[in-house]
């Protein structure tokens, strides 16, 4: 799932600075699981900001909002309202529902609250790492189910390089080595066979060589009026 | 009440099982909550609710809450009744709400525990109740053989003149049969009669020698005990045939009514004795000899006085139907001396006012009526209460007499009766009851062995609100704690991974959801705090509670200094284990500290503290329980990181990190909270501070 981090009060301060009515809107999923941009966030947030308006004798109003997917504009519709007579919006959202957000009202200034990270698993509460880049290209069922395009600090296909040691990476002692990582996965499924082989030199088109990358499928799309016709 | 107006007892769902066993089913879970959050008065609301006796019940009350109460499973059973006899003791009885009158009238015979219910709950369904008693005083069986030391009399007339309050109307001195009959009530326009006058008459033993002097019956010695101050001559031993709970209570009161020894003899082994556990332990400390399987065959005298009985030893009291049918080995004789025997073996109904009525109402010693309306072959005319089920416990009397009540009331509006009876949960899981932290019972306090034999007083000493509030706390609030809103739960599983109890599971296809399994929730509140997407709600109200005392203490006038205000977040749970100090939190702390009570440490998520600075607070203080002391498991822990995070956003916010902080209060010592509280607010040295 997407992972973010909340920015700074300061930072948002900042943002906020020239604008008095705030909407702060957070987003049911993804941000919500990883606790930036959830209701509760959404309420702590607007919250404080209100403490440092009031410490501050300042006349700023913070609302309020949550939408199930802010990515979708369905669920943004519902909060319209509430946008409208916003001076600003505050998005808890990743980056993709914070665009979302300025796509659909396009005449309102869409602030993030929130720095969307990476892509990632849960290691345990509290604990998110990265573990895939959306390269476009996926190939870990030749390296053990591990992504070494993302886990590994050089993005290596034919690793591990010389940084490894006692499985971390050189870049630092928390860090594994992916490529340990694919070696022993391997090893345990009785398929070290695949280490043997070299991998070619990748095609990077695939992942973002080629400027925003799209997806589009005709079999899914809805047709136009004049095509029904 | 509002369930007998709906027409049944008790809605059809799962209740914890303390309130499912309770034959009246009692909100024990909110009475106990009230009291740990040392609330009395809200206790005795919450009693009142479905408890017309409460002051007889939280004396004598054989409390089979306790038996079914899921602490046992960890270590011991909630002391329910001691906890209802501290809300007697320091709460204050509720004013009855006006009813109005349906201009119906109702007659009730006899004043036991079954007909004062009949009569509390006829009142609050809007008759007009008349309860007949053959004696000068009220209470039925409880006033008259209920030993002193068990129930002071006082406490009886505290139920019923609370009854009284409601219009019921008693007449004393007034017994069906001999001053008036049944025909007599309808024309006075009763448009039902509901007869309970119990099991007045003592059984008696027809064998050799039973014919003696010095020979007593139960019911009339413990009569003669409690009215005429009965003596028993000096020096004399005294052997009690039988091995229930009147039986125990003759024991004892022989005891105190100067028998030199007391001797039971009963037929049961001693597992198998119907009397009350602690009873017989309490006869035992007391230095009442209990003989186990023994069953009389005569009693042997002197120049027509008792000198022994002589019993043969018991081979099994039941047979394999499990009915009462004794047989004995009849060459193992053994030899109980004594110089008074008293026979409590069981009583019976006198119902020698019902001859003569136009249909047979009697059958077996016993009130013919259809067990489930209660309802006699006589027209507008019920039974209920032991006259109906025979000997039980005071508490079954009353449900029985609310089952009347309500037949009753469905009788005179010609509908069908309906009784459901609640379901309780079920048993709580091996992991729930491992992490749950031991914490022992707390004994009632009795008076001594040896100086409550000497006297009629009650025994028990009682809890002092601080011991009673400890008790309270032991309680699981069983269905109190957690529910997910499915609307708004996202799967996160957060609280799977965070609760220390292990209670949310992730359910299999096709459901695959996460499920909050409320039977077996603490209420700690740890993933209420935590869920980001506040989709876990309270099934009770603790947490809105604590918002609106909030609130509310922030939106009192009157501060000495306008600009500042602080907060003092206490847990009301573990204050209450300083004797004094939640009055003082009240009471005694400067009007810039405003006193925020809270139902734990775990409940205090960074919202809470953010809404305080919101609200106007100027610096938020906590008194709780450290992580040894406070009774969830791990919610010390999550507090010190909710806290840490609410610093965080304070130092953000540009303010200090200090101004969010815990409190200790050491040896006790909370005179100076105030000044501290006042002097950590304004980063000043204590000695800076004036009040």
């Amino acid at each position: 799932m997407i992972k973010g981090e909340q920015k700074t009060i300061d930072e948002i301060e900042g943002m906020i600075a020239d604008y008095r009515k705030i909407l702060v809107v957070g987003c049911g999923t993804c941000v919500t699981i990883c606790f930036v941009g959830g209701e509760k966030e959404v309420a702590n947030l607007a919250s404080s900001l209100r403490i440092k308006e009031r410490v501050k004798k300042g006349d700023k109003i913070i609302e309020e909002a949550i939408v199930k997917r802010q990515c979708e504009r369905e669920f943004i519709a519902e909060i319209a309202e509430k946008v409208r007579d916003a001076d600003a919006v505050l998005s808890l959202a990743c980056s993709i529902g914070a665009q979302a957000m300025a796509e659909n009202f396009p005449d309102k200034p869409v602030l993030p609250g929130v720095n969307t990270t990476f892509l990632g698993l849960i290691e345990e509460p509290g604990k998110w790492s990265e573990v895939c880049s959306a390269c476009g290209d996926c190939i870990i069922h030749l390296t053990g189910g591990i992504c070494p395009v993302t886990r590994c600090a050089k993005s290596l296909f034919n690793g591990p390089c010389g940084g490894s040691a006692d499985g971390k990476c050189e870049i630092s002692p928390d860090v594994p080595c992916a490529w340990q990582q694919i070696y022993d996965r391997l090893a345990a499924q009785n398929r070290l066979h695949l280490m043997d082989s070299v991998f070619p030199v990748r095609n990077w088109r695939s992942f973002s060589a080629i400027g925003p990358r799209r997806i589009a499928r005709e079999d899914l799309q809805v047709p136009k009026a004049e095509e029904t016709t | 009440m509002e369930d007998l107006k709906k027409g049944s007892l008790a809605k059809d769902r799962q209740v914890p099982p303390c309130q499912a066993a309770c034959p009246i089913h009692q909100d024990v879970r909110g009475y106990l909550s009230a009291i740990a959050s040392g609330d009395f008065d809200k206790a005795m609301r919450v009693i009142k609710e479905t408890n017309p006796l409460p002051f007889i019940c939280a004396t004598i009350c054989a409390h089979p809450c306790e038996d079914e109460c899921r602490r046992k499973n960890a270590d011991d059973a909630l002391s329910i009744r001691s906890l209802k006899r501290a809300a007697v003791d320091f709460g204050s009885m509720p004013r009855p709400s006006p009813v109005p009158k349906n201009g119906e009238k109702v007659a009730i015979i006899g004043s036991g525990p079954s007909g004062l219910t009949a009569a509390s709950d006829l009142a609050c369904l809007g008759y007009k109740v008349t309860v007949f008693e053959k004696e000068s005083f009220l209470g039925g069986a409880l006033a008259q053989y209920v030993p002193l030391y068990r129930l002071p009399r006082g406490l009886i007339k505290r139920d019923i003149d609370a009854i009284h309050k409601m219009g019921v109307e008693f007449k004393q001195n007034s017994a069906l049969g001999r001053d008036f009959t049944t025909g007599d009530l309808k024309k006075q326009g009763f448009k039902a009669i509901l007869v309970c006058t119990g099991l007045p008459l003592s059984r008696s033993l027809l064998l050799p020698g039973f014919d003696m002097g010095n020979i007593y019956l139960a019911l009339p010695f413990l009569w003669d005990v409690n009215f005429n101050a009965k003596r028993l001559p000096p020096g004399k031993a005294v052997i009690v045939i039988g091995g229930g709970n009147v039986a125990i209570d003759v024991a004892r009161s022989a005891l105190r009514a100067g028998a030199e020894k007391v001797k039971v003899a009963c037929l049961e082994s001693g597992e198998e004795m119907p009397a009350f556990p602690w009873e017989i332990e309490e006869a035992k400390e007391e230095g009442i000899e209990i003989n186990c399987s023994c069953g009389p065959k005569c009693v042997k005298g002197k120049d027509g006085m008792v000198c022994a009985i002589e019993t043969m030893a018991v081979r099994s009291v039941f047979d394999r139907e499990g009915r009462f049918n004794p047989t004995f080995y009849e060459d193992r004789i053994s030899i109980i001396e004594g110089d008074i025997v008293i026979i409590a073996i069981g009583q019976t109904a006198d119902l020698s006012f019902l001859k003569g009525t136009e249909k047979p109402v009697t059958d077996m010693g016993k009130i013919i009526c259809n067990p489930d309306t209660l309802a006699t072959p006589c027209e507008g005319i019920f039974a209920c209460g032991e006259v109906v089920t025979g000997p039980g416990m005071a508490v079954e009397a009353m449900a029985n007499g609310r089952r009347a009540a309500l037949s009753i009331h469905q009788y005179m509006k010609g509908e069908a009766l309906q009784i459901d009876e609640p379901k309780p949960f079920g048993s709580l899981d091996e992991c729930v009851i491992s992490a749950i932290k031991r914490q022992s019972r707390q004994p009632m306090p009795l008076l001594k062995p040896e100086e409550r034999v000497r006297c009629f007083d009650y025994i028990e000493l009682g809890y002092t609100k601080e011991i009673a509030a400890q008790e309270a706390r032991r309680c699981l609030s069983c269905g109190a704690g957690a529910r997910r809103i499915e609307d708004k739960c996202i799967d996160c599983l957060t609280c799977v991974r965070i609760c220390p109890y292990d209670v949310p599971i992730v359910t299999q296809p096709p459901d695959n959801s996460v499920q909050i399994r409320e039977d077996q929730c603490q209420a700690c509140g740890i993933c209420v705090v935590e869920c980001p997407a506040l989709a876990i709600e309270f099934n009770s109200s603790l947490f809105e509670d604590m918002d609106k005392e909030l609130e509310e203490a922030m939106s009192q006038k009157g501060s000495k200094i306008a600009e500042s205000k602080i907060v003092l977040f206490y847990c009301y749970f573990g204050t209450y284990s300083i004797p004094g100090l939640t009055h003082f939190l009240n009471c005694g702390l400067p009007t810039e500290v405003k006193a925020v009570k809270m139902p734990c440490v775990s409940k205090l998520g960074v919202s809470i503290f953010l809404k305080a600075f919101e609200l106007g607070a100027d610096a938020v203080f906590i008194l709780g329980c450290t992580d040894e002391d406070c009774i969830y498991a791990k919610a010390a822990l999550w507090y010190k990181r909710h806290m840490e995070n609410a610093r965080r956003i304070l130092k953000d916010l540009g303010l200090r990190e200090e101004q969010i902080d815990t409190i200790e209060i050491s040896d006790g010592k909370y005179h100076d909270l105030g000044n501290r509280l006042i002097a950590l607010a304004q980063n000043k040295n204590v000695k800076e501070v004036t009040i």
